[in-house]
């Protein structure tokens, strides 16, 4: 039961039964479901899932209505990740004391979280997890931005973005304030894995996931989820949108081995000036007009930095 | 289940996806499960779709791009060949034939009222500028 779930290749993938289901009240074209499908699915193992509020989490349990197939918790805005965390030091207290009726299953304990309970609201309590060293995944559906409410800033949302606490118009730009680095934070806990996945790159998630899935103790995943009400373009253009976030490298894919060892795991064959992730977004509209296009090439010049960094930190293993 | 005013439910509540017990959920295919009336997938929202997809297995290959690409878990495979899409839960947010790489595509958007049989009948030609 506990062995890993052999995936080689997308049509041995497809075979697998959901765990989730459709009828949830996410927008259509969200990347959200996609990401959680493609975590549930890496695994054969049950579930002890939950959900931090947010999108996933309003639209995926509309009483009378759920549209998880395991065992799933909400509790509060901040509190996803310690509910897990409870569950599983539960699991391993009554598996010590042999009480459970099926010692022979092992579980799998996920907590999904937005950007904005994991950035912001949840950020103590995950680092509290992580400092502990539960045997638990987070991961986060970053689409930088509180989209549940209805657009406000968050700590992840970029330089440039028009979010609606922070709106451009004729004196201001958006977002004045850098993305937080979420994943360098996290690896430094010292946890065992840390990884940043994107959906259009399913084969490099899976297997991101199932190394998650095999370590002992906490690990983190950021998972880019363009949001097409907020970054403003249209529902069948999330994979579009995705492939441009992965291959401009303004969301690199890359992992960080026990805080210490840096891994690139997807390097886009062309990359694509960053222009075009901005122009493909109507959140950024605003930045092509004369007065703001210098922020453009910073922008650029940030995402190759940052790529020169991580390049450095992969050569150093650091 | 019995309808209750806005202001009667518990503070919290438990949901239970299945009737009765299903030992192993990821070995059993959704049409073997036993849904209760509290698992979404016995509600709809096909009532959100303008346009709909449309399947003609004539020119599919079964890559199952669709398949794992699709946010509302509509694209029904089995036993790794596509066999249609779930118009239950669709949403028509048209991912699946942004992401089909045949030439023709082998799903297109059409509007709710086009007629199936007549759609795949005038199926477009192979683009041979893109090809």
């Amino acid at each position: 039961m506990s062995e890993m779930k052999n995936i080689k290749n997308l049509k041995e993938f497809s075979t697998s039964a959901d765990r989730f289901e459709g009828a949830n009240l996410l927008c259509p074209g969200c990347a959200h479901s996609i990401i959680v499908r493609e975590v549930l699915n890496a695994t054969n193992d049950d579930l002890v899932l939950s959900a931090s509020t947010g999108c996933l989490e309003v639209c995926t349990a509309v009483y009378p209505y759920t549209s998880w197939d395991a065992s799933w918790i909400h509790i509060g805005f901040e509190n996803g990740s310690t509910a897990v965390a409870g569950a599983e030091t539960m699991y391993k207290a009554l598996k010590k004391k042999g009480r459970l009726k099926q010692p022979e299953r092992t579980p799998k304990f996920v907590s999904f979280a937005g950007d904005g309970a994991s950035y912001d609201i949840g950020f103590q309590w995950i680092s509290g997890c992580m400092e502990r060293g539960h045997n638990i995944m987070h991961v986060v559906l970053d689409n930088e931005v509180y989209a549940n409410t209805g657009g406000q800033r968050s700590s992840s949302t970029p330089i440039g973005s028009s979010a609606t606490t922070s709106p451009e118009g004729k004196k201001s730009y958006g977002e004045k304030i850098n993305k937080k680095d979420m994943m360098t934070i996290m690896a430094a806990h010292g946890i065992p894995y840390a990884a940043q996945v994107s959906p259009n790159k399913w084969k490099d998630m899976v297997k991101k996931i199932q190394h998650g899935f095999a370590v002992e103790g906490p690990v983190f995943i950021n998972a880019v989820s363009p949001c097409t009400t907020e970054w403003k373009f249209d529902p069948k253009d999330t994979m579009h949108i995705a492939d441009l976030a992965t291959d401009s490298l303004v969301f690199p894919l890359y992992e960080i081995i026990n805080g210490q060892e840096l891994n690139i795991t997807y390097r886009p064959k062309n990359v694509v000036p960053v222009e075009e992730y901005l122009a493909a977004q109507g959140r950024f509209k605003h930045l092509f007009k004369d007065e703001y296009k210098y922020l453009i090439k910073e922008w650029q010049e940030r995402v190759d930095s940052n790529w020169a960094y991580l390049q450095r930190r992969e050569e150093a293993r650091v | 289940m019995a309808k209750k005013g806005w202001d009667e439910f518990e503070i919290g509540a438990m949901l239970r996806t299945f009737d009765g017990k299903i030992d192993n959920i990821a070995a059993t295919q959704q049409e073997d499960r036993a849904y209760s009336q509290s698992s979404s997938y016995t509600a709809s929202v096909a009532d959100w779709r303008l346009i709909k997809p449309v399947f003609n297995k004539d020119y599919c290959i079964d890559c199952q791009f669709c398949w794992i690409y699709c946010p509302d878990v509509s694209i029904i495979s089995r036993d790794k060949k596509l066999i249609g899409v779930d118009m239950d839960h669709c949403k028509g947010c048209g991912i699946c034939v942004e992401v089909c790489p045949t030439n023709p595509k082998s799903l297109l958007m059409f509007s709710e009222q086009a007629d199936e049989e007549s759609v795949i009948a005038n199926w477009p030609k192979k683009d041979e500028e893109e090809a």
